[in-house]
């Protein structure tokens, strides 16, 4: 997408204006969702997914697994809402399954479920371990029928050239309910990133703001964890905006200590610094403690990030902290699409050149 | 639309002709490695965009950090009595600019204290010897990019010289000494420069390294007139400067741009940095035989700084008025009429 234009905030510097500015970053994060749009974004579609699922009422932690034979199960069209489906009238709790192999020539490449829109909340597991989830379910109830799904498959839960099972756990409140609309199916990244430190995982995360965080030998113990690349709402943050912290430790395993290095993360909604041992190694945005208006230009959310680092930061076989300072002024929040890792800048260049190959 | 107007604006200020276009497929890679700069460096598998245009449409959308550009290029001829220029268009956000691995330049600055320059369109003074003649010249250019657009977007590029130093009977332009700050001492002939930075004369100071820099400067330069140059009265072009100056020839005062405002042109500029400065240099005050000392004091008030756009150097009487005449031909009668009244 062209950027014919862009904002430099010397016009926001009285208060009506700031409005404006609030509102246009509303709106930029309204549009969002369309960005990230599995048709229109940079995503390819590798298998389609729609079709005939098993499907049953009801809700059972087994049937998450991969173990649990579904075969006394009805099946069911997906998509479409469950009541046109003979399970007319029926609001509650349901559970989709589908079996579907993964080839392992999509190793290495940014892999993402897209679940299209459900009505009202899911949960979605891969192999038993859980992906994604949008909406609240009971007793927290939120519905979130007009949210688009989109998870990123980590590659460790990936069963490559074998049989891979998809469950999907859904709440509907009434009317409609199921996996209702969308162009369900496993897409992919633009290219292939081959990590030196792969950083798609679990880290450490902590709402609030301590510029401690960022040292080395603090205490992060007590801190929940959260999968990256993943928007926080997803995880238990539904309405957090604001500060927040992420912190991960690695060992640097790295082949060629003489070359460059990029950490990679992705996109971030909305500004962010990265550091490591201490050390900032890259930020984008400005964080001055008020929403000053000349660096923040509101396209934040959406700037890939991929910061060189110093040369000589790493060593191998020496252990680190990466730890990441995000503010999110509305909407979708955190680490929200990766590739996140370290990278040789060989590599980067490589990656780079395949994207451009790719055209997209 | 943009780009012509750039090209009208420096055409017009400077009578910048172009030699060569360097517009078209140039080398480029992401990354940063400072052996890029080098000519000797292979980059025959590097891929190939198009300047300008930003590289987010050109295959790199969503890229950014650093990136490098490389061209090279032959150049038969350029005119003996040219400043030479190195035009670049803009480049989103700062860059630094070497030619067969000499740098020649650079705007905004990189991380970790990044500033954007991404609105200003480069144009770099190409020093005597940097450049050769028949024979392969490269050009490197290194970028960096916060986010939105990146690289070197819009504008002339291409390799430029100002006509007007046809007018000059001795060049000045070139390497320069060069001193932040302010000091009485600075003007005298027998202060000893050897210890301060040199700098590229006319080439705001901006590209020269002192980015945020406002305030006091002295620009100092040593010379010898070639055997049987002319006599009589002459004058010394100082081209553009921003914003005031005061400029001293062996010592002595010989004129500053608060002298030129009973000048018409000055009048018509409207501002100091908008000034042409020529100060008449009075029969037998430049040395026949020994070493000659300009020394200039400069002071910059705000954003670009410095001596940034020539001519340079020292023209006779008679070129004094046939360059006068043709820059300043835009006199209504009422102007006219008025400098003749102020001469007299």
């Amino acid at each position: 997408m062209k950027m014919a234009w862009r904002w430099r905030f010397d016009y926001f510097n009285n208060v009506s204006r700031m409005k404006t500015f609030y509102i246009s970053v509303l709106v930029c994060l309204i549009t969002q969702s369309g960005r990230i749009n599995a048709e229109q974004g940079n995503l390819s579609l590798l298998q389609n997914l729609k079709g005939t699922w098993s499907f049953s009422i009801g809700i059972n932690d087994e049937w998450t697994s991969p173990k649990y034979n579904d075969t006394g199960w009805e099946t069911i069209k997906v998509p479409s809402s469950w009541e046109d489906q003979g399970f007319n009238g029926y609001n509650g709790y349901a559970f989709y399954r589908k079996k579907f192999t993964i080839p392992s020539v999509h190793k290495g490449r940014m892999l993402y479920l897209y679940m299209g829109y459900i009505d009202d909340v899911d949960a979605v597991y891969l192999n038993g371990h859980k992906i994604g989830s949008t909406g609240g379910f009971p007793p927290d109830y939120v519905t979130a029928y007009n949210a688009e799904r989109i998870y990123f498959i980590p590659e460790q839960y990936i069963n490559f050239d074998g049989t891979n099972l998809i469950a999907v756990k859904v709440y509907d409140s009434y009317q409609a309910g199921g996996i209702v609309s969308g162009e369900i199916g496993l897409y992919g990244g633009r290219a292939s990133v081959r990590f030196d430190v792969n950083l798609q995982t679990n880290w450490k995360f902590k709402p609030g703001d301590d510029l401690r965080r960022k040292d080395t030998g603090f205490d992060d113990s007590l801190w929940d964890e959260v999968f990256v690349p993943a928007k926080w709402e997803d995880q238990g943050y539904r309405d957090y905006d604001g500060y927040a912290w992420y912190r991960k430790s690695f060992v640097y395993t790295g082949s060629n200590e003489d070359d460059k290095l990029v950490i990679l993360l992705g996109k971030i909604d909305d500004i962010d610094q990265v550091y490591i041992n201490g050390t900032l190694v890259g930020s984008t945005g400005n964080f001055t403690g008020k929403m000053n208006a000349r660096i923040f230009t509101g396209q934040e959310y959406n700037a890939f990030r991929g910061y060189y680092l110093p040369a000589g930061l790493l060593k191998k076989g020496q252990k680190y902290v990466v730890a990441v300072r995000v503010l999110d002024t509305g909407g979708v929040g955190g680490i929200y699409e990766g590739p996140v890792g370290i990278i040789t800048q060989t590599k980067y260049i490589e990656y780079w050149r395949k994207i451009k190959k790719s055209g997209n | 639309m943009i780009l012509v107007a750039i090209t009208s604006i420096s055409v017009s200020a400077e009578d910048l002709r172009k030699i060569i276009s360097l517009s078209g497929y140039w080398k480029f890679s992401i990354g940063d490695d400072i052996q890029w700069a080098s000519p000797l460096y292979d980059d025959s598998d590097w891929d190939e965009i198009t300047v300008p245009e930003q590289w987010e449409n050109q295959g790199y959308n969503e890229y950014n950090g650093y990136a490098w550009y490389r061209k090279t290029f032959m150049l038969g001829n350029i005119p003996a009595n040219g400043t030479i220029y190195l035009m670049l268009g803009r480049i989103d956000d700062a860059d630094m600019v070497y030619l067969n691995g000499k740098l020649l330049g650079r705007n905004g600055k990189f991380p970790p204290d990044f500033v954007t320059a991404y609105d200003k369109v480069r144009k770099y003074n190409i020093p005597a010897g940097y450049i050769k003649l028949d024979a392969e010249n490269v050009i490197a250019v290194r970028v960096y990019d916060t986010y939105l657009d990146g690289g070197i977007t819009d504008g002339p590029t291409g390799i430029y010289y100002d006509a007007d130093n046809d007018y000059l009977s001795l060049k000045l332009d070139g390497r320069w000494k060069f001193h932040t700050g302010d000091s009485k001492d600075w003007s005298s002939p027998d202060f000893i420069d050897e210890g301060w930075k040199t700098i590229n004369v006319p080439s705001e100071w901006e590209n020269e390294g002192y980015a945020d820099y406002d305030g006091y400067a002295w620009y100092r330069i040593k010379f010898r007139l070639p055997q049987n140059f002319s006599t009589g009265e002459m004058y010394l072009s100082l081209g553009k400067i921003d914003d005031v100056d005061e400029v001293y020839l062996n010592g002595k005062l010989i004129g500053s741009v608060y002298d030129l405002r009973k000048d018409g042109e000055y009048r018509r500029s409207g501002w100091e940095f908008n000034a042409r400065r020529l100060y008449k240099i009075k029969e037998g005050s430049l040395n026949r035989n020994g070493i000659n000392t300009i020394a200039i004091r400069v002071y910059d008030g705000q954003l670009r700084g410095g001596i940034y756009e020539g001519p340079v150097g020292i023209m006779s009487a008679e070129n004094y008025r046939r360059f006068r005449n043709k820059h300043y031909t835009n006199q209504s009668f009422w102007d006219q009429i008025y400098d003749m009244i102020v001469e007299d």
